[in-house]
C-alpha cells in the first residue's frame, strides 16, 4: 500500500522536475557558492522576466496557437518604455504605456489570427517582423540608456539581498495563475484549444476570447518589459531576438500541449527552472561562453524532443 | 463593366490568385519603372535576377516542405552553417573546393533528416521543431567561425557566384534555372511530387492509399535542407566572405516569397512557379528601396508587412471566389 504510494508520487513528478533535481546536485558539487542565497538570487533576477513572457506564451499554446512575436512585443514595448521615461512621465504611467503597447500589439496579432481566420504562426512571424523592423527604425539602431534612478531601483537588487525584479515578475505570474484558474479568460482559453467548434456551439464568444487569448499574452509582455528595462538599464533594439522560443520551449518543457488544450503556467515555472538552471550552470562548470547558445539550443531541442513524446505516449495511453 | 464582372466570376478559385500575383508583380515594376530610369536597364534587371536567384533556390526547396507538412524555418540558419563550413574546410584545412561543397551540401541534407525525423516521428509541429533546430544550428555556425569573418575564395570557386556561363548568362542564375527545372518536374511529373501534395492535403487519407508518409516528410525536409546548403554556397562564392549571421535574414524573407507564390498555410498547396513570382517580387522591392534609399532599418518592417498583407489577400480572395461558386 505503502510502496504503491510512493511510486505513484514519483510517477506523478513530471520528468523534467527530476531533471532540475539532478542538475542542481552536479552543479553545487562543482562549485560551493552555486547554492548560496546570494547566487541564487542573481539566478532568480535574471530569469523572472522569461517566467512572464513563458506564461504569455502558455496562454497562447494552450489555445491551440503560437506566438513567435512575443520576443518582438518584449522589444517594441521596451523602446516605447524608454521614450516614455526620457521624456519625464510618472513610472505608474510608464507601466500604463508599456502594458497599453503590449496590449495594442498583442491586439493586432489577435485580430488577425481570431476575426480573420489566420494561420498564428505565418501572422505572427510576420509581425514579429515588424515590431523588430519599428524597433529597430524608432531607436535607430542603437540602445536607449536609462537614467531615472527610481525606475532603475525597480529591476536592481536592493542592498544585494532585496530582487526587485524578481518579486515584481513574482506577482505577474501569480496573476497569470489567478486569470487562468478564476476567470472567464482563462477557462475559455483551455475551451477553445480543446474543442473550439464545441464551446462556440455552447454559446461561447470563442472569437472575441480567442482575440482576448493574444491581446493578453501581450499585455503580460508589455509589462514584463517594463521591468526588464529597469533591469537592464537600457532598451535595447535587439534585446527581445530569441526571447519568444525560450518562452515557447519553456511552456513546452513544462507539460503545455498545443494540440489539446492542456497544461498550465504553473508547469511553465518548472520549464523556465530548467532553463535557469542549465544556463547558470554551464558558467558554473566554466563553459566557454561562444559554446553556450549552441549546447542551450540543443539541450531545448532535445528536452522538447523527449517531452513531446512522452506527452504523446500518455495520450494514446488514455 | 457588368461584363468585365461576369469573366472574373468564371475563373477558378486558383486562376484569381495567380491572376492577382502577376497583377502584384506588374504594378511593382511599374512602382520601380517610376521611381528610376535605370530600373528598366538589362543591368538593372540581371542584377534583379541574379540576386532572387539565392532566395528563389531556397524558396524551391522551402515551397516542397510548406506543401508537404509545414515552413522550414530553419533553412537560413542551415544556409548559414553550410557556408560556413565550407568556408571553414577551403581556407583553414585547404581542401579542394569540390569536395568542401560536397562537404557542406551533405550536412544541409543532414540537417533536413534531423527537421522531417522531429516532425515526422516525434509529432512535434514543424514550425516549433524548426524554429529550435534554427536557433540551435546558428549556434553552432557561431561556435565553428568564432565570430570572425572568413574571405576571399579561390577564383574557381568563386565562379559559382561571380563566373558568367558563356561569358554574359551569370552563374547564380543557371544554378537557379537548373534547380527550378528540376523542381517542377519533380513537382508535377513525378510521383514524388504527387506524394508530397497528397500527405500535405491529407496525410490520414494519403497513410491509407499506401503512401510512406513519414519517409515523404522526410524526404521534404531533406530537400529543403539540401538546397538551403546549395544557395549558401552560392551567396558565399558571389560576396567572397562568410559571417555566421549570413543568413538570419533569410527567415522571413523566404517565407514571405513562398506564401506570395500562393502557397497555403494548411498545406497541399502552391507551386514553384508562384515561388519565383514571390521572390521577383520581394527582390524589386528591396530594389526600390535601395533606389530610394530607405534606411536599412525598415526592411525587416516592411517585410513582416508584405507578409500579412498576402495572406491576408489571399484568404479574402479565396473565402469570395468559394462563395461565389457556391
Amino acid at each position: 500500500m505503502n510502496k504503491e504510494n510512493v511510486k505513484r508520487f514519483i510517477k506523478s513528478v513530471p520528468p523534467v522536475l527530476w531533471a532540475i533535481i539532478i542538475l542542481i546536485i552536479v552543479f553545487s558539487n562543482f562549485s560551493k557558492n552555486y547554492l548560496t542565497y546570494r547566487n541564487l538570487v542573481i539566478i532568480l533576477q535574471q530569469t523572472s522576466v522569461l517566467l512572464v513572457v513563458a506564461s504569455a506564451a502558455t496562454f497562447v499554446l494552450i489555445s491551440g496557437g503560437l506566438d513567435l512575436s512575443l520576443g518582438g512585443v518584449l522589444t517594441i514595448s521596451g523602446v516605447a518604455v524608454a521614450f516614455a521615461l526620457n521624456a519625464g512621465l510618472p513610472i505608474y504611467v510608464v507601466f500604463i504605456i508599456g502594458a497599453a503597447v503590449g496590449f495594442a500589439c498583442g491586439a493586432i496579432n489577435g485580430t488577425l489570427i481570431s476575426y480573420l481566420g489566420l494561420a498564428p504562426f505565418i501572422v505572427t512571424l510576420g509581425t514579429q517582423g515588424i515590431f523588430f523592423g519599428l524597433s529597430l527604425v524608432l531607436s535607430k539602431r542603437q540602445g536607449i540608456s536609462i537614467s531615472n534612478e527610481t525606475f532603475i531601483k525597480l529591476g536592481d537588487l536592493i542592498n544585494g539581498k532585496i530582487p526587485m525584479a524578481a518579486i515584481l515578475c513574482g506577482i505577474l505570474f501569480l496573476f497569470a495563475i489567478f486569470v487562468q484558474n478564476h476567470t472567464r479568460l482563462g477557462r475559455y482559453t483551455y475551451a477553445i484549444g480543446g474543442n473550439r467548434e464545441g464551446s462556440r456551439l455552447s454559446g461561447v464568444n470563442t472569437k472575441f476570447w480567442h482575440f482576448m487569448v493574444y491581446a493578453f499574452a501581450g499585455f503580460l509582455t508589455g509589462l514584463a518589459a517594463v521591468i526588464l528595462v529597469a533591469r537592464l538599464e537600457v532598451a535595447d533594439p535587439i534585446v527581445g531576438s530569441q526571447w519568444e522560443f525560450e518562452a515557447i520551449a519553456a511552456a513546452i518543457l513544462g507539460g503545455t500541449s498545443m494540440d489539446i488544450g492542456r497544461g498550465d503556467v504553473k508547469g511553465t515555472l518548472i520549464g523556465v527552472l530548467l532553463f535557469t538552471i542549465v544556463r547558470s550552470g554551464m558558467n558554473v562548470i566554466r563553459v566557454p561562453s561562444i559554446l553556450q547558445p549552441a549546447i542551450l539550443g540543443t539541450i531545448l531541442v532535445l528536452a522538447i524532443v523527449l517531452q513531446v513524446s512522452i506527452t504523446n505516449r500518455r495520450i494514446n495511453h488514455e | 463593366m457588368s461584363k468585365n464582372k461576369v469573366s472574373i466570376h468564371n475563373l477558378s478559385v486558383d486562376q484569381i490568385s495567380n491572376l492577382s500575383r502577376l497583377l502584384a508583380l506588374a504594378l511593382i515594376i511599374v512602382l520601380g519603372v517610376i521611381i528610376s530610369d535605370s530600373f528598366l536597364s538589362v543591368e538593372n534587371l540581371t542584377n534583379i535576377l541574379t540576386n532572387a536567384s539565392v532566395l528563389i533556390i531556397i524558396g524551391v526547396g522551402q515551397t516542397i516542405a510548406i506543401v508537404t507538412n509545414g515552413p522550414d524555418l530553419s533553412s537560413g540558419s542551415i544556409l548559414t552553417i553550410c557556408a560556413v563550413l565550407v568556408a571553414i574546410l577551403m581556407k583553414s584545412f585547404g581542401i579542394p573546393y569540390p569536395i568542401a561543397i560536397l562537404a557542406g551540401l551533405s550536412l544541409g541534407a543532414l540537417i533536413g533528416v534531423v527537421n522531417g525525423v522531429m516532425i515526422s516521428k516525434v509529432g512535434i509541429p514543424s514550425f516549433v521543431s524548426t524554429y529550435g533546430l534554427m536557433w540551435a544550428v546558428f549556434g553552432f555556425a557561431y561556435v565553428l567561425l568564432h565570430g570572425y569573418v572568413l574571405y576571399d575564395f579561390n577564383s574557381s570557386f568563386r565562379f559559382i557566384g561571380n563566373g558568367s556561363l558563356f561569358g554574359f548568362i551569370p552563374m547564380p542564375i543557371v544554378i537557379m534555372a537548373l534547380v527550378v527545372g528540376l523542381g517542377i518536374f519533380v513537382m508535377t511529373k513525378t510521383t514524388y511530387g504527387r506524394r508530397f501534395y497528397a500527405v500535405g492535403t491529407n496525410s490520414v487519407c494519403a497513410k491509407m492509399s499506401g503512401i510512406n508518409v513519414d519517409k515523404t516528410v522526410i524526404l521534404a525536409f531533406v530537400s529543403s535542407g539540401f538546397l538551403s546548403a546549395l544557395a549558401g554556397i552560392v551567396l558565399i562564392a558571389r560576396i567572397n566572405a562568410v559571417q555566421s549571421d549570413i543568413g538570419s535574414n533569410y527567415l522571413l524573407s523566404v517565407l514571405a516569397t513562398v506564401y506570395m507564390g500562393g502557397a497555403s498555410t494548411e498545406g497541399g498547396e502552391g507551386t514553384i512557379q508562384g515561388t519565383i513570382i514571390g521572390a521577383l517580387i520581394i527582390t524589386i522591392v528591396y530594389n526600390c528601396m535601395n533606389l530610394l534609399a530607405v534606411p536599412s532599418e525598415w526592411r525587416e518592417a516592411v517585410i513582416g508587412l508584405l507578409i500579412i498583407l498576402t495572406i491576408l489577400i489571399d484568404s479574402f480572395a479565396k473565402k469570395r471566389a468559394e462563395k461565389t461558386i457556391i
